[in-house]
């Protein structure tokens, strides 16, 4: 009989343990849910707001919003080709730089310099990634600027400015402010995060893939380009994306020396890019038609950013099953 | 051809004449001595095993004929090894020369991340400039050779990470021989492999050592005694025994070896 009691305390007991505990899990369950779609949720609503902000230029201007090169305040006329222009070439200028510097660094770090040397330069690279970026566009403004300014750009424009084909970027006067020195800050400025990237995925190729090529003959140099890098092919394009991602929308070390002309020019003009125009102009802008054009600007960057970010992370991502599929 | 250096422990019968000749061979790793002076002789187009516990320094000693180890900072070699009368070990002496007369296959099969037929044609570039077809020609005696043609001559475009790891781990051997080397050197090639794949490349030892000097590391005792006709056994760093294979599994003369051959130890 008092058995019988025990059992049935004990029963009722676990079940009422049963109920709120699921309870609890559901509560646990719905208090992370609600902070991932919180950032979803942030994500998406900064998209739709920036859209309908920009649907004035985007909708009614269509293509030539993105087509033409025509940027006058004073007259209410905004179309956005020469910022989005800039954005796209100093980001360009930025990774034809970056990405041979990053891979040498990567490739010394990982297989030339001695045991002793490589963790702490490695680390030193790392901290370069966290610099504040207004310190790179001061360090830019007042070292780069006047150096590049005096040496640097009128050689240019004496030597590639006379060349076919490319001979027209290369010209004007250099006061070593413009598209190209924009390029010059952000090369600096994304070489530690695709340098420290590829040094990463570099170290994850098995010490007896380089092996079997060193027993084979091959030189160190051989063992890079053939093997390692084939190899952390994706990972590596994915390093570049993410670096690309980084230099599309840095505002203020290329606000500081772009020029912020809303022009289209040659390499070694003043110029502007998407960011550096909306940091200058969104205090003044009073009028409908220019906020509208500044918010439009700011969703197509959000777009292209967004694209290329998400490549980024796919390829770095997938490089393993994606190396076993081939 | 030198005269072959009889070690401390016993005579040993080099008929066929010593391809590589080991003279008080040490390693060591940063300070710590993994090879304590070591001299045996490795019998021209024979199979010498290596065998012994593990951390027992067979497959450190390996890695020096070919001087693999120099790619890693801080390991080093004293001694001499001599290949056709000449000290791979001295710094005069070409490790690209070295590499194109010594080849080597790894404990686990490791196709580069390429085509069949580009794994294979890859090492033979380094050394000499082929035509296509002369290359084509190179890839088909190499893949032959190590009994691989006929199960990829449909697909040599295709990635060689597609292979099972019984047909990865013959390109492997295929690589190695395409270089056509004089010594191969096998890191317990099979030790990653099921029996069955095992055994093909057992079976390929037997040809192999028509033209080429094999030295093979194995944890497996009944492989040494299937496949080598010389056998060294090595405890902690030291040659303990080197003879006739069928004298070192039938009649040691140390008391470790017998230990070790009878399942004592290790």
């Amino acid at each position: 009989m008092n058995a019988e009691v025990q059992r049935e305390l004990r029963l009722e007991a676990v079940a009422k343990r049963a109920h709120s505990d699921q309870r609890m899990d559901f509560f646990f369950r719905s208090l992370t849910a609600s902070a991932a779609w919180f950032v979803l949720i942030t994500l998406v609503g900064a998209m739709l707001v920036m859209f309908d902000g920009g649907r004035e230029a985007l909708v009614e201007q269509g293509t030539k919003f993105v087509t033409t090169d025509y940027w006058d305040p004073a007259n209410l006329i905004f179309h956005g080709l020469a910022p989005i222009v800039g954005t796209l070439l100093t980001s360009l200028i930025a990774l034809l730089i970056a990405v041979p510097i990053s891979f040498g660094i990567a490739v010394f770090l990982t297989e030339v310099a001695p045991a002793w040397l490589r963790t702490p330069v490695a680390t030193a690279i790392e901290l370069l990634a966290g610099i504040p970026s207004i310190i790179y566009g001061m360090w830019g403004l007042f070292v780069l600027v006047p150096w590049l300014g005096e040496y640097v750009y009128p050689w240019l424009i004496d030597e590639l400015g006379t060349w076919p084909v490319i001979g027209p970027w290369f010209q004007g006067i250099p006061i070593g402010i413009g598209l190209l020195t924009a390029g010059f800050v952000l090369a600096v400025m994304v070489i530690p995060f695709i340098s420290s990237i590829m040094r990463e995925v570099f170290l994850t190729v098995p010490g007896r893939l380089k092996e079997s090529a060193y027993a084979l003959g091959s030189t160190r140099w051989e063992v890079v380009w053939d093997i390692v890098l084939p190899y952390t092919r994706g990972a590596v394009i994915g390093g570049v994306f993410l670096g690309l991602g980084r230099a599309l929308g840095e505002t203020m070390a290329v606000t500081f020396v772009i020029g912020n002309a809303n022009r289209l020019g040659t390499l070694l003009e003043p110029g502007s890019s998407i960011s550096a125009t909306i940091a200058n102009e969104f205090a003044e802008a009073f009028a409908d038609e220019h906020r509208s054009a500044l918010l439009g600007l700011g969703f197509l960057l959000f777009v292209v950013s967004f694209i290329v970010l998400s490549i980024a992370k796919l390829m770095l991502k997938g490089m393993s099953r994606w190396e076993g599929k081939r | 051809m030198t005269e072959p250096v009889i070690p401390k422990t016993e005579k040993v019968v080099a008929a066929a004449g010593a391809k590589l000749s080991a003279r008080n061979l040490s390693f060591y790793y940063q300070q710590a001595r993994a090879i304590d002076n070591v001299s045996f002789d490795v019998a021209e187009r024979k199979i010498t095993a290596l065998i012994g516990p593990s951390g027992c320094g067979k497959s450190t000693l390996l890695r020096i004929f070919n001087r693999i180890y120099s790619v890693y900072p801080g390991q080093r070699a004293e001694g001499e090894v001599m290949l056709d009368g000449e000290n791979i070990l001295a710094p005069g002496y070409s490790l690209n020369r070295l590499r194109s007369k010594v080849g080597m296959v790894f404990q686990k099969p490791v196709p580069f991340p390429m085509s069949i037929f580009d794994n294979i044609s890859y090492g033979i570039g380094h050394y000499e400039k082929l035509g296509r077809a002369e290359m084509t020609d190179r890839v088909e005696q190499a893949l032959r050779q190590a009994a691989l043609w006929d199960e990829v001559k449909d697909k040599l475009k295709h990635s060689a990470l597609g292979l099972s790891g019984g047909q990865q781990q013959r390109l492997c051997i295929a690589r190695a021989v395409a270089l056509k080397p004089e010594v191969i050197l096998f890191d317990e090639p099979t030790s990653a492999l099921d029996p069955i794949a095992t055994g093909k490349i057992e079976q390929l030892f037997a040809e192999l050592k028509q033209q080429f000097t094999i030295l093979i590391v194995t944890h497996n005792m009944q492989q040494a005694a299937r496949c080598s006709d010389y056998t060294a056994f090595m405890y902690l760093g030291e040659l303990v025994e080197f003879g006739e294979t069928e004298t070192i599994f039938t009649k040691p003369t140390k008391q470790q070896t017998e230990d070790y051959i009878t399942g004592r130890f290790g």
